[in-house]
């Protein structure tokens, strides 16, 4: 049985707007699955039907079996979820906090006080635990949200933007964090994130996701690896769209090439680099800088996002 | 698209829960958080208090009358007393919404309905916990009370009824509304204007005729009438608005109409809160 079913999930708000068009994956237990996009991709309107906070317009997902739809409470007995804006009361204490999410997923009182223990010194909140959370830093607040979802001891883990807004060093132990979880195999972990380089370490599989749709799917390095072994990045003074239009037309270019701002990347499958830059060249386009390296996930990103915005327009 | 193989697992039950457990839980938190913002517990008791105490006897000086008119404003003014409570629980809700825990909770397993529930109850024990204040301190101001063990239960029960029946359309207006200000702006209308219409200063008999009727159709003046037949042993306002004789069908009547309003509003409050928690 998966973690997560999803099945031809959509969702149009009133007015027509529609944020997530029949979406499909499964999660595995014990997986981190990333589900990557810009804003307004409909990562966090995926969020919000998983966590039954939103309702579907069409299509199911299952939480362990438990169809978000019919077996809501179940759904969400067994999950739990950490939002992408600080959700907290400012007045209660950290432990305030954590004790009404244990009362409420039915943790032992006893149990739970020894779990909030746990979690105050893991998460290192056990010096302000007691402190109204309305004195906590960004930081502190985002590591008591993450100790809140896991009191419960969640079978699906939620983290919408877990680290967005915050600075570097938070940011870098909060992966650490997350990463620690990952590796104990317990909770499955639905990810969504804009910052390639945590959905990268932290995630097995990716769902890149954009204008409501999945347009990618697979582990991080498989989908590097459908830009080949290596690119040539290109930054012309010319106009990038019709530069990336004329390298098409000399089949310098293949239909994976995009272009963003005044640069063209072209991922080479059976050509040299040397050659490459050597038709480009020869093209006589007015080239500032070229040069070569190993496709990254922000590539492979900007050509399922921004490459295809260019391509269309 | 690759997958990874799920491993086989048994499916999982969820936990069966008295609902009793949650709503203890969620009372609770509520309380904690009404107990650290001591405006909530303060301010919907100050009008109440300078009506009962200041402004009745100044009025009972003023116009010269009985010592009876000092108790009849008196009692009035639990009819101000509970829609600023249920009012100021209403903001509650919606800083909850705004900048609060609410997502989180609505994400916890357990029946949405039973958030608006704790926190109808964390009204209805600071609205009472006032009204008993207010009544205290209004007797130690030597007004006096009548108060026979069967006047207590009409009091209690119309009380009780139109508490919760205000609680009932502040969560409607918190969900209705986008934000604390167009709510605030809101209030007057809900919980005061009513108030000067449903026979709090004078019997709503000393008012034009077309508004006399429209008070008869105010809750407020039925919730009011019981009090006063409840706290004074005094059915004169029952008895403006039924024009019966007898007393005791009168106030089950009131009784009804208090009853009825309470049940629509909790439940369109109920649908409401609802309707706007989930997408």
């Amino acid at each position: 049985m998966y973690a997560i079913e999803v099945e031809n999930l959509t969702k149009t708000y009133a007015g027509g707007v529609e944020a997530v068009r029949g979406i499909s994956f499964e999660v595995a237990p014990g997986e981190v699955f990333g589900l990557l996009g810009p804003n307004g991709a409909g990562k966090s309107t995926t969020v919000g039907m998983l966590t039954t906070t939103i309702v579907p317009t069409d299509g199911s997902a299952r939480l362990h079996g438990f169809d978000v739809g019919a077996s809501p409470i179940a759904a969400r007995a067994i999950s739990s979820v950490v939002f992408q804006e600080a959700v907290v009361d400012r007045a209660l204490t950290g432990r305030q906090h954590l004790a009404v999410h244990a009362s409420l997923w039915l943790v032992d009182p006893r149990e739970a006080e020894a779990r909030i223990a746990d979690l105050a010194v893991s998460f290192d909140l056990s010096h302000l635990i007691d402190r109204a959370v309305g004195t906590y830093s960004g930081g502190e607040r985002r590591r008591l949200e993450i100790a809140r979802a896991l009191v419960s001891q969640p079978r699906v883990l939620f983290l919408d933007e877990p680290t967005v807004g915050l600075d570097p060093r938070i940011r870098a132990e909060l992966l650490d964090a997350i990463a620690d979880l990952r590796d104990t195999g317990e909770t499955t972990i639905l990810l969504t994130t804009h910052y390639l380089d945590e959905a990268e370490r932290l995630c097995d599989r990716l769902a890149i996701m954009h204008e409501g749709r999945v347009v990618a799917l697979d582990r991080p390095n498989a989908l590097r690896a459908d830009l080949g072994a290596q690119i040539v990045e290109v930054r012309t003074r010319d106009d990038a769209d019709a530069t990336l239009g004329l390298l098409r037309q000399l089949g310098l270019a293949g239909g994976d090439a995009f272009s963003v701002g005044a640069t063209v990347t072209i991922p080479l499958h059976d050509r040299t680099a040397a050659s490459a830059i050597a038709g480009i060249e020869a093209a006589g386009v007015s080239v500032s800088a070229i040069g070569t390296r190993e496709p990254t996930l922000d590539d492979v990103y900007l050509h399922l996002t921004g490459g295809r915005l260019a391509l269309a327009a | 698209m690759a997958a990874i193989s799920p491993e086989l697992s048994i499916p999982l039950r969820a936990k069966r829960r008295s609902p009793f457990g949650p709503v203890a839980t969620l009372a609770r938190r509520r309380f904690q958080l009404s107990a650290r913002t001591p405006r909530e517990l303060v301010v919907p008791l100050l009008t109440p208090i300078l009506f009962a105490l200041v402004i009745a006897p100044a009025l009972k000086t003023a116009l010269h009358t009985s010592s009876s008119y000092e108790s009849f404003v008196a009692t009035g003014t639990i009819g101000l007393l509970i829609p600023l409570n249920t009012m100021f629980a209403g903001i509650g809700v919606l800083v909850e919404r705004e900048s609060g825990a609410q997502r989180e909770l609505l994400s916890a397993p357990i029946a949405r309905g039973l958030l608006v529930l704790a926190n109808l109850l964390v009204a209805f024990a600071i609205t009472a916990l006032q009204i008993t204040v207010l009544l205290v301190v209004a007797r130690a101001r030597g007004i006096h009370f009548d108060v026979t063990a069967s006047g207590f239960a009409w009091f209690a029960a119309g009380g009780a009824l139109f508490t919760i029946a205000m609680y009932g359309l502040a969560e409607t207006l918190a969900a209705r509304v986008p934000s604390t200000e167009e709510y605030v702006g809101r209030v007057p209308v809900i919980a005061i204007v009513p108030w000067f219409l449903a026979g709090s200063l004078f019997p709503i008999g000393a008012l034009p005729v077309f508004l006399t009727w429209f008070a008869r159709f105010l809750p407020l003046t039925h919730a009011l009438a019981l009090v006063r037949y409840g706290l004074l042993d005094d059915p004169s306002s029952l008895h403006g608005i039924w024009r019966m004789h007898s007393t005791t069908a009168s106030a089950a009547l009131s009784l009804t109409v208090v009853a009825v309003f309470a049940l629509v509003a909790m439940r369109v409050g109920l649908r409401a809160f609802t309707k706007r928690a989930v997408g």
